[in-house]
């Protein structure tokens, strides 16, 4: 108890790998005699280091080296016998039969148990499978919902910030965009009042910078017609003259094809 | 899927628990005196003592000095080894790394060499953990382990490979690494933790 314990708690890991300094590890076994959590902690990374024993590259030795170490210790002489003998008392002689006879009774009934538990835990098993599933793909969503953040918000602090306003198109008169234009750091596009896309479609954001127009990227809309994109453009192409919204086939096309949704330049009014 | 798992309750399980059983009665006898069950537990774990040692000092000679050693350290110890501490094999890996980074120090040419702390630690473990690295040691579980580290950010890995296969404390990795020392600290500790995870995920 002569060290707190936020002191030395974090030390378990580094005195398992035999990493500390002579000081810290004082410390640390003082505590360890006192601690109950740190024992378990010590316990629970002694795990981790067993299995770094073992995870290496398994290599057979040379058949030779058997002999070796088998004829070396026909001359070296055991220690005396410490002081510490532990665990060598004997046990009574029926005690193992004693002990076979529980097993094999006891291990009648729980395989029955077993049985039905373990069709049961199958079920659950699979349930969790999937919910893993789900979850794996929450969180590479988010990952990369938090990767376009960020680029955006870099967009929204670039100091070449450009913003081009698109309007509504005759197949779309109501539908609005905003796009915010970045050399550097790219575009972050949102649109509101999109038609749904029909089956099979999806529409295209253009860059109308040199000849041809440049796709940035796809864009679905959500249920009311809104969306929001962020959109790495190209950071050697001029500044673009226009921008500019497509449907197009699934998947996108390298040159516009379909009928223009939203179209806008830099300065035009919307 | 049950036949499965019925088949690993049956078969891999008793014999895991039977083979430790096995090591400790060789224990028992090298304690006693008795030599000849020094070729069992060699038949059994050599080849794992081998390849750590190897991992470690990089070198055949070598890692062959460091098995004859713990043989031989085995023979002469077999007497203190309290199996509620952790399993024979356990025990004889720790002496293996013990002896090897004994080795790497030497030759490293330092204040001469200095025995690291690992049977330290091992004596100072608190008792109940028995069946740990029995059930590692096989193919398998060293490339589960190899993935695991594989997994971890490269500078958690490289900090817990230099502490654990180089022998080196954190300050020492600190200064090798020209980092502060709370930030190697703070690596080894969550690499630990996430391999402390993936390998009770890679087990359960």
């Amino acid at each position: 108890m002569n060290e707190p314990h936020d002191d030395v708690k974090g030390l378990a890991g580094a005195y398992v790998l035999g990493s500390l300094d002579a000081d810290e590890r004082a410390a640390f076994e003082t505590h360890l005699s006192t601690c109950d959590d740190c024992a378990a902690e010590v316990r629970a990374f002694r795990r981790v280091t067993d299995a770094l024993a073992v995870g290496v590259p398994q290599r057979t030795p040379r058949p030779e080296l058997r002999q070796r170490v088998l004829d070396a210790l026909e001359t070296a002489t055991p220690a005396p016998p410490s002081r510490a003998a532990p665990q060598a008392r004997e046990w009574p002689g029926w005690l193992p039969l004693a002990a076979m006879l529980v097993l094999t009774l006891g291990i009648g009934a729980y395989a029955a148990r077993l049985q039905t538990r373990v069709s049961d835990l199958e079920a659950r098993l699979d349930a969790s499978l999937l919910q893993v599933a789900a979850a794996d793909q929450l969180v590479a969503d988010s990952r990369r919902v938090a990767a376009e953040l960020q680029s955006a918000m870099g967009v929204l602090a670039a100091p070449d910030l450009a913003r081009i306003d698109l309007a509504g198109q005759p197949a779309a008169p109501g539908a609005r965009a905003r796009a915010l234009w970045s050399r550097a750091r790219g575009m972050v596009f949102t649109a509101s009042n999109l038609p749904p896309l029909p089956e099979g479609r999806v529409y295209q954001v253009w860059v109308v910078a040199g000849p041809a127009p440049i796709s940035a990227g796809l864009l679905m809309p959500d249920a009311a017609g809104g969306g929001m994109a962020y959109y790495m453009t190209a950071p050697d192409i001029p500044a673009p003259r226009a921008i500019a919204v497509t449907l197009e086939p699934a998947g996108g096309l390298p040159a516009p094809t379909g009928a223009f949704y939203l179209m806008g330049a830099p300065g035009a009014a919307l | 899927m049950v036949m499965w798992l019925l088949a690993a309750l049956a078969g891999f399980r008793p014999e895991s628990a039977e083979s430790q059983a096995e090591d400790r009665e060789c224990l028992r006898r090298l304690a006693a005196g008795d030599r000849d069950a020094a070729a069992p537990l060699y038949d059994r774990h050599a080849r794992a003592i081998y390849s750590l040692a190897l991992r470690i000092v990089d070198d055949e000679g070598d890692a062959e000095d460091v098995v004859q050693d713990v043989f031989t350290q085995a023979w002469r110890q077999a007497a203190r080894y309290d199996p509620s501490r952790g399993a024979v094999a356990a025990w004889l890996l720790m002496m293996a790394r013990t002896r090897a980074i004994d080795k790497l120090r030497a030759r490293r040419a330092r204040s001469g060499p200095q025995s690291i702390e690992d049977e330290r630690v091992m004596e100072q473990m608190p008792a109940g953990d028995r069946d740990v690295a029995a059930e590692l040691l096989d193919a398998e579980q060293a490339r589960m382990v190899q993935r695991a580290l594989g997994e971890l950010p490269l500078l958690q890995r490289l900090a817990i490979e230099l502490a654990y296969y180089e022998g080196l404390t954190q300050r020492e990795i600190a200064e090798r690494l020209e980092e502060p020392l709370g930030t190697v600290k703070t690596r080894i500790r969550l690499g630990l933790l996430k391999l402390r995870e993936s390998l009770a995920e890679g087990r359960g």
